[in-house]
């Protein structure tokens, strides 16, 4: 800048550096590990030696395959420069595409994801590093991805969208920290085809491997130990009559029902099961004053949030002539809002199990689904969410529900109007032997929102009391509770039902405070 | 304690090969569950309250698990027969009462349509031998 002042200042005719320009017009990459602290806190030495090799064998020939340039690297992330915004997000792609390959064989815990964000921008390069506002919007835009995806500036999205095959969803204009105007994002919806190719992989060599009988046998054993947690210690309770007596059918049930009073390590003591509101509210300080007492519990500290979907706001005919409770079809607009895109699995109820808010620890695989939960214990789980992230988790309503299950589609099912096999967990529709059931969460095909299990796998509590049919029913997309509140909405249906529960019109209700088997939840979040 | 669990799982996983576990507790002996209303064969115009009965035992919520108790369920124009080893299903032909209800308002379409009681455990398990009601037929006009 001085030199310039002084050119003009002295009369001379300005030459422009001949080098490196010191502005120009770019696409910028960045791209980021979500949860590395995280993952740096579990096994420092490994991650740190895990995130080089990336970026050695994938990030940077990635960059240099697609003419761009590697500016920086920070510890857990990187910014490129690109001179064509197609390459820039093919590049983006195939790093992420890649490391869906390079994640499919580790546990989950331990899985490196990326997020990226490309924008368009007018900036100033140095050697090692780039600066402007354009650079800011590209890490902005990096911070809020989804991990695993790419998401790009409306700037990007009008150069590439006739070039570049693949699919956009729009999340709208987004207001950006420290950035005056809002930004338009766009999510980048790489071919699907081949994200489910490495998931299915994933799934067979895990079938195969680990035994299916062991796993299947200690699976049910866990059910029949602990289902119905007890919240009193009554030793009458549960006992174990469901331990296979391999000759007599009636088992010796003393014996297990002293030996196994395991209600002393599930929680909760003596609680009504329908008092649901009072408990959450004095969550965040127990759990934080639990969390470094229990060395068992994992990272209770930070709470781990679901992974969640933004959805735009949209309308829908909500409803459907195939019931009598699906009727009548009505119009319902939808303000954006999250859902989370698996149901709440084991691994995530224990955590509030853990922190005292959930009434019960739940057994079974941690990345099945819970269930055996009640309308009562899902809002319990939301309520400890909410108060450990300060955040307005809550049940999704079932417009909202219907609206996202049905991922823009007014088909029977989300993929049209046969059912095919193997596209969701219902009786009949999959080959999914019963003691592997509930499957774990997302083990089938995501729907165009990229949603996991929304019909099939388990039922679904969504905010709403249930009425017997729509007349009435509110269009915003708003919870309808007026009325008798004794049962809700369940939604989905589960692997016990056939394909007609598997619809995304399809609606029923249960007991509020009553748990059964097949009932679980997700989460959903208003922007 | 852990041991103890241990040593249970150990036993469970000899034995699950073996045998399927029986799940159902004993009904009181002379228990008795049936329909105050409606009759077999009776003929009703719209919507019904149809009311449960229960002798010598006792209805209490799902999820409690008094000995000698249990919840209602009410099964629709069911036909597939009863596993006594899996929960009662739960779906828009099996209707369940777990708060203790113990009648409920029926609105069935045009027709005949056979109605059966079944009493579940706290754990939505039907007893052993199950304790089921006559199953009735009745014509909705």
């Amino acid at each position: 800048m001085r030199d310039k002042v002084r050119d003009i200042n002295s009369g001379k005719t300005y030459v422009p550096p001949r080098g490196a320009t010191p502005r120009r017009l770019a696409a910028i990459v960045a791209g980021d590990i979500s949860g590395y602290s995280r993952l740096m806190q579990l096994d420092e030495e490994g991650t740190h030696a895990r995130v080089k090799r990336i970026q050695r064998d994938l990030i940077e020939p990635s960059i240099a395959e697609h003419h761009g340039r590697l500016v920086k690297t920070t510890g857990d992330g990187f910014f490129a420069i690109f001179d064509s915004p197609v390459e820039a997000v093919r590049c983006g792609i195939v790093i992420q595409q890649n490391m869906i390959g390079r994640n499919a064989s580790l546990p989950s815990d331990q899985r490196i994801d990326y997020r990226i964000g490309v924008n368009l921008g007018d900036v100033i390069i140095e050697d090692d590093d780039i600066y402007g506002e354009g650079v800011n919007i590209a890490a902005r835009l990096e911070n809020i991805a989804v991990p695993g995806q790419v998401f790009i500036s409306g700037g990007i999205y009008e150069q590439i969208k006739h070039k570049l095959v693949c699919g956009y969803e729009s999340l709208g204009d987004r207001k950006v920290k420290n950035i005056t105007d809002p930004v338009r994002v766009y999510r980048v919806l790489p071919d699907p085809a081949a994200f489910n190719k490495a998931r299915r992989r994933r799934e067979n060599i895990l079938i195969v491997l680990l035994s299916f009988l062991l796993i299947g046998i200690g699976a049910s054993v866990l059910w029949y130990w602990f289902p119905y947690q007890k919240p009193q210690g009554q030793v009458v309770t549960r006992t174990s009559p469901k331990l296979p007596q391999p000759l007599s059918p009636r088992p010796l049930a003393p014996q297990p029902a002293q030996a196994a009073p395991p209600a002393q390590e599930l929680v909760r003591p003596a609680q009504p099961a329908q008092s649901p509101a009072a408990e959450p509210k004095q969550a965040p300080p127990q759990l934080q004053a639990a969390a470094p007492a229990q060395p068992p519990a994992p990272p209770a500290a930070t709470v781990h949030e679901p992974e969640m979907n933004m959805l735009r706001g949209g309308s829908l005919m909500m409803g459907s002539n195939e019931d009598a409770s699906e009727k009548p079809v009505h119009a319902v607009t939808i303000k954006p809002f999250a859902i989370s895109r698996y149901p709440i699995s084991v691994r995530e109820w224990n955590a509030c199990a853990a922190a005292k808010a959930c009434q019960f620890t739940a057994a079974g695989r941690e990345d099945a689904p819970v269930t055996n939960v009640s309308w009562n214990d899902a809002r319990q789980f939301v309520g400890w969410l909410a108060a450990a992230t300060h955040k307005p988790y809550r049940l999704p309503t079932e417009a909202e529900w219907e609206y996202a299950a049905r991922g823009g589609t007014q088909s029977r099912y989300w993929w049209g109007d046969e059912l095919l096999q193997g596209m969701a967990n219902c009786k009949g529709c999959n080959d999914i032997a019963s003691v592997e059931q509930p499957a774990r969460v997302g083990s089938f095909k995501p729907n165009p929102f990229g949603l996991y299990d929304m019909g099939g796998g388990i039922d679904q509590w969504v905010e709403d009391c249930w009425h017997k049919n729509y007349v009435g029913a509110p269009t915003d997309g708003s919870a309808w509770t007026e009325g008798d509140c004794g049962s809700h909405v369940i939604r989905s249906g589960s692997w016990k039902n056939d394909a007609r529960y598997v619809r995304p019109a399809n609606r029923d209700s249960y007991d509020t405070g009553v748990r059964y088997p097949t009932h679980g939840f997700r989460v959903s979040l208003s922007p | 304690m852990k041991i103890v669990r241990l040593l249970l799982l150990a036993a469970a996983l000899a034995c699950l090969p073996t045998a399927a576990p029986a799940q159902g507790k004993t009904p009181a002996k002379d228990a008795l569950l049936y329909f105050v209303w409606p009759q077999n064969g009776a003929v009703i115009k719209g919507g019904f309250w149809c009311r449960f009965g229960l002798r010598n035992m006792g209805v209490t919520h799902a999820g409690e698990d008094f000995p000698n108790s249990g919840h209602h369920h009410l099964l629709i124009d069911v036909k597939e027969p009863l596993d006594t080893n899996e929960p009662i299903p739960q779906d828009k032909n099996h209707l369940h009462f777990g708060a203790g209800q113990t009648e409920t308002r029926l609105e069935l379409p045009p027709g005949k349509h056979t109605l059966q009681l079944v009493l579940g455990d706290g754990k939505h398990y039907p007893f052993n031998p199950p304790l089921v009601s006559e199953k009735i037929t009745i014509t909705v006009r």
